[in-house]
């Protein structure tokens, strides 16, 4: 077997320094799926990109693709993904991870730098699905928020202490924001860098957050009921806002149509009946711009669970960004205005207003030209043919509605958060009356009393504050959480069979994961299970586990080097890599 | 009494055995594959046994390891927690145990003789907390609300109530600002200085003085520990001033802003009492023990009973070594009281009060399995069926 492999690797040694994109080694670990990355050509690009003042403040890093190896050789690597290997070895080429296995069965490239600890424990890359990271108090305190706002807007890098999550092996993270607000905004996926932060493309607007809980301050519990009840009203006129945006949209396509008859029309009655229409082309190519979007499946969704508002219809279109009609193409205008120019009889020489000519705008002169020829009295206005129609009146934009309409498309996550038994209660059924399909209770204390019905509607939990005795002293009756104990309940969770994180929840603590998921080892937590909710069940959560999460063949290279076990009070950070680049190494 | 029956013909000598070894049903083996007897500050300088057993009667040490006679081990009833790990118990070196309103005189600002003892109510619920976070005593302090507050005690919690070891231990100063009152004196840091320092001096050079003024003398001579409050720089400051003065190295309770001061309080062969550390801390405050061990000024923590353990685990994230905080938790603070011969170690003649841990218990994945005070459970799992069962193996140990 080892004369074999010892022929077998190398020839594919070479056959990999020549096809780049094989492997050397089958990696040990599972899941390994080598898919390749996900396509985003119709994603929007992200706002590092987008937006110049974003890129400034993100204080990103330019640079080309680099496809250079880097090797991490250490103790112990923990893939998370497989067990853990003994003497083993990383092999990254670019941003991503080539191979993970055990020292001497993989024949390394040559002239690659190689970073040694013999003593070390590899890790993947730590995720905390629920911090406060980047934001400062103003935003923090806005309770103005509400579910259409995007928080990835309002982040900022200010170079303090808490910013440089990096140092503590966090290289991504989910950003939201608590404030008294009940829909406070929709959280952002960041990585994490050593001078600044990139948004996650595609996933600038990760979840709609919702809050339904008090805090632990005193409060009656049919009080609470009251409240929490009020919140499904939020879900209710949904269904009539969809209704509004549907039937515009059906409004817009007939208005297309009759506007194309009403130009052929024309066109035929001054002679130009040969001339090839201008619609057919237009449509066509809209048809073909639009039918992506529509087929695409619901993103977000990593089960592929679907509302009730994702059967039996087709996927909702896509409003038109920046609160503008649906555009045509370039091509299509073109066509459009040739035959419209033909029909009033003038060169088209001036541009003609998007929305159609059924807009008058008198003070616009590029419409003031084509005025004249529509006017009644004119050779069409005494014609039998149709009737110029009018445009449809566009319903108000509410972002909110949007947003809480892809919560139960499927399209994002739903995170609420709740503390105490009952809000725990009144979350799931607001889940399962309104059928949301990804549900994430966050800092959800009193989730061991409901550990059946989280199973059942298939909810995940994000858990903070796992330390001892966080929430209050004990024996203190002054306050209503002394009885919530955060670090037994991930090995209450992880019993039940329920996917949990355990996250930071503020900017500070998310250096402290390793601790936090520690004391949930001293409460019963199998360490493995431990390391999965820093690391893995978090990507999962956040729908990012495809890239990251686990230390797997074709994902991120996200990896963290530690002087000792990670759990170990004492264990040091070495080294960060964050996508395959050199974030942290400690001197 | 079975040993007899079974072999008489060891008669006398196995009588005279058994008759040295007291009320041996009474004693209990205590059995585990690590026993740490004494943290140092420095790790090799630990006294660890390695699947070793103590021997505990009437709530002591009675043998530790090796020293355990064969007659005794085979007479008492065995406790095996496997691999888990046994340490001393954990020393809370100042406590108000929430009474502080009763543990400070408000109307009199120099009460240097009180005794806390007075106030100590042993069926406080707040001693329930002490043996799930590993404390197995604590120091009573006099409240921070009077400059000279009274004279400390010593004690341990227990399965049903606590009680005091030692009475009158040490004294309870204050220069903080709970100290000063705009309703009596002093009002001013530099009235609590001006008022020590004259007490002090009338208690040096005074030829007939009373019982408040005899306590400061004690102070003086080394007899009594003297636990000042002061957190800043200038409340550091006078301490130690008062302690150059009169020749006494002052014991700080607080202490935020020592760091400022520290190469003084290394020449005052000062100690410190540091407030529990908290992830949410100033970056500089989770060094400060670090800092401290490095100047070689004595440390150790007080506060929430509960969170202990955390406070040394973040000491240790925040570069302490791991001896050096296991020693902040149990021998530092027991020297400090003055109690080291009776606590924070598990030599022979020190209370059985101990700790099992599966693991380090400064990694807070160590699964904390009990609590042993004066040789009973006071707090564990399984600690009724322990006491009750003969032979037992515990299973929280493996």
């Amino acid at each position: 077997m080892q004369s074999l492999r010892s022929i077998f690797i190398p020839a594919v040694l070479v056959s990999w320094m020549s096809l780049t994109s094989s492997p050397i080694a089958q990696t040990p670990t599972t899941g390994g799926s080598g898919e390749p990355p996900r396509a985003s050509s119709t994603q929007p690009q992200p706002p590092s990109a987008q937006d110049p003042a974003r890129r400034r403040r993100s204080g990103a890093r330019r640079g080309g693709r680099r496809a250079s190896f880097t090797i991490i050789e250490a103790g112990t690597v923990h893939p998370v993904s497989g067990p853990p290997i003994k003497d083993g070895v990383v092999i990254i080429r670019g941003e991503r991870i080539f191979a993970i296995g055990q020292q001497g069965e993989l024949q390394l490239p040559p002239n690659t730098k190689v970073f040694k600890y013999p003593d070390g424990h590899v890790y993947p890359g730590l995720i905390d699905a629920s911090t406060d990271i980047f934001t400062d108090a103003r935003l923090r305190g806005d309770r103005s928020l509400n579910g259409g706002s995007v928080i990835a807007d309002g982040l900022l890098w200010t170079d303090s202490r808490d910013d440089h999550v990096i140092e503590h092996g966090i290289t991504t993270a989910y950003v939201r924001v608590r404030t008294g607000a009940q829909l406070p905004g929709q959280g952002a996926i960041v990585r994490p860098s050593n001078s600044g932060f990139n948004l996650w493309e595609d996933k600038e607007q990760a979840a709609v957050q919702l809050r339904m809980t008090q805090g632990n301050s005193a409060s009656h519990p049919l009080q609470r009921q009251t409240q929490l009840e009020s919140v499904g009203k939020l879900f209710d006129d949904l269904d009539k806002y969809l209704e509004g945006q549907e039937k515009y949209e059906k409004d817009l396509e007939k208005y297309e149509e009759d506007f194309t008859k009403y130009l052929e029309h024309h066109a035929k009655k001054n002679g130009k009946a040969d001339k090839k229409p201008a619609d057919p082309k237009g449509a066509e190519a809209k048809k073909s711009e639009a039918k992506p979007a529509a087929e695409k499946p619901a993103t977000g969704s990593p089960n592929g669970r679907r509302g009730r508002r994702g059967e039996g219809r087709p996927p909702r279109r896509e409003p038109p960004k920046g609160g503008q009609p649906q555009e045509l193409t370039s091509e299509a205008f073109d066509e459009l205005l040739a035959t419209m120019m033909a029909v009033i009889g003038q060169p088209a020489t001036q541009p003609v207003d998007v929305q159609g000519p059924s807009r008058s705008r008198p003070q616009n002169p590029a419409n003031s030209a084509a005025k004249p020829a529509t006017k009644p009295g004119s050779a069409t206005s005494k014609d039998d043919g149709p009737k110029r129609p009018t445009y449809p009146k566009k319903p108000r934009e509410d972002l909110q509605k949007e947003a809480l309409n892809k919560v139960l498309d499927g399209d994002l996550p739903l995170r609420i958060e709740a503390h105490r038994v009952d809000e725990l209660r009144a979350a799931l059924n607001l889940q399962r009356d309104k059928e949301i399909p990804l549900v994430v209770l966050e800092q959800a204390y009193g989730a061991h009393r409901v550990t059946e019905d989280i199973a059942e509607r298939g909810a995940t939990v994000v858990l903070t504050d796992v330390l001892p005795f966080s929430l209050a002293a004990p024996g203190d009756k002054r306050n209503a959480y002394a009885k919530f104990d955060p670090t037994s309940l991930p090995h209450q969770l992880n019993t039940a069979g329920i996917p949990f994180a355990i996250a930071g929840g503020t900017a500070r603590m998310s250096a402290m994961l390793p601790m936090m998921a520690a004391a949930a080892i001293g409460n019963g937590l199998p360490e493995a299970a431990a390391l999965r909710a820093i690391t893995l069940t978090p990507a999962e959560i956040l729908g990012v586990a495809k890239e990251t999460g686990s230390l797997t063949r074709n994902k991120l290279a996200d990896v963290i080097v530690t002087s000792g076990p990670l759990f170990a009070s004492d264990s040091r950070m070495l080294l960060v890599l964050s996508k395959g680049r050199t974030e942290y190494e400690a001197k | 009494m079975q040993i007899l029956n079974q072999n008489r013909t060891t008669g006398a000598l196995l009588l005279t055995t058994l008759l040295a070894v007291p009320t041996a049903a009474q004693d209990v083996l205590v059995q585990a594959s690590k026993i740490i007897v004494a943290y140092s500050t420095e790790a090799p300088n630990n006294m660890v046994l390695k699947d070793s057993a103590l021997l505990i009667r009437n709530g002591k040490i009675a043998f530790v390891g090796a020293d355990i006679p064969a007659e005794a081990r085979r007479a008492a009833r065995v406790i095996d927690y496997g691999n888990a790990t046994i340490s001393p118990g954990f020393v809370l070196a100042a406590t108000t145990l929430g009474r502080d309103v009763d543990l400070g005189e408000g109307a009199i600002a120099f009460t240097p003789d009180l005794l806390t003892a007075d106030a100590f109510d042993p069926w406080l619920e707040q001693l329930d907390t002490l043996a799930p976070a590993g404390v197995t005593s604590f120091g009573l302090v006099p409240s921070a609300r009077n400059v000279a507050g009274g004279i400390g005690a010593v004690g341990k919690p227990g399965l049903e109530q606590g009680r005091l070891i030692a009475p009158e231990v040490f004294v309870g100063f204050s220069v903080s600002r709970s100290a000063r009152n705009q309703e009596r004196q002093p009002t001013s840091l530099m009235g609590a200085h001006q008022m020590l320092r004259e007490s002090f001096t009338e208690a040096r050079d005074g030829v007939k003085i009373g019982p408040d003024l005899a306590i400061l003398r004690q102070v003086m001579s080394g007899q009594r520990p003297a636990f000042f409050y002061a957190d800043t720089f200038a409340e550091i400051n006078a301490v130690l001033d008062i302690g150059a003065s009169f020749n006494f190295a002052p014991i700080i309770l607080g202490g935020g802003q020592s760091e400022r001061v520290i190469e003084k309080l290394a020449k005052r062969g000062a100690g410190i009492v540091l407030n529990t550390l908290s992830p949410m801390m100033r970056r500089a405050d989770l060094e400060l023990p670090a800092k401290l061990n490095k100047a070689g000024i004595p440390f150790c923590f007080a506060g929430r009973p509960d969170q202990l353990r955390l406070s040394a685990a973040l000491a240790v994230r925040n570069g302490l070594s791991r001896s050096t905080a296991s020693t902040a938790l149990t021998r530092t603070p027991a020297t400090m009281l003055g109690q080291q011969a009776n606590v924070g170690a598990l030599r022979t003649g020190c209370g059985a009060d101990f700790v099992v841990f599966q693991g380090d218990f400064i990694d807070l994945s160590a699964r904390h399995i009990a609590t042993w005070v004066d040789g009973k459970l006071a707090h564990g799992a399984s600690a009724k069926q322990a006491m009750k069962t003969r032979n037992t193996n515990l299973t929280g140990g493996r």
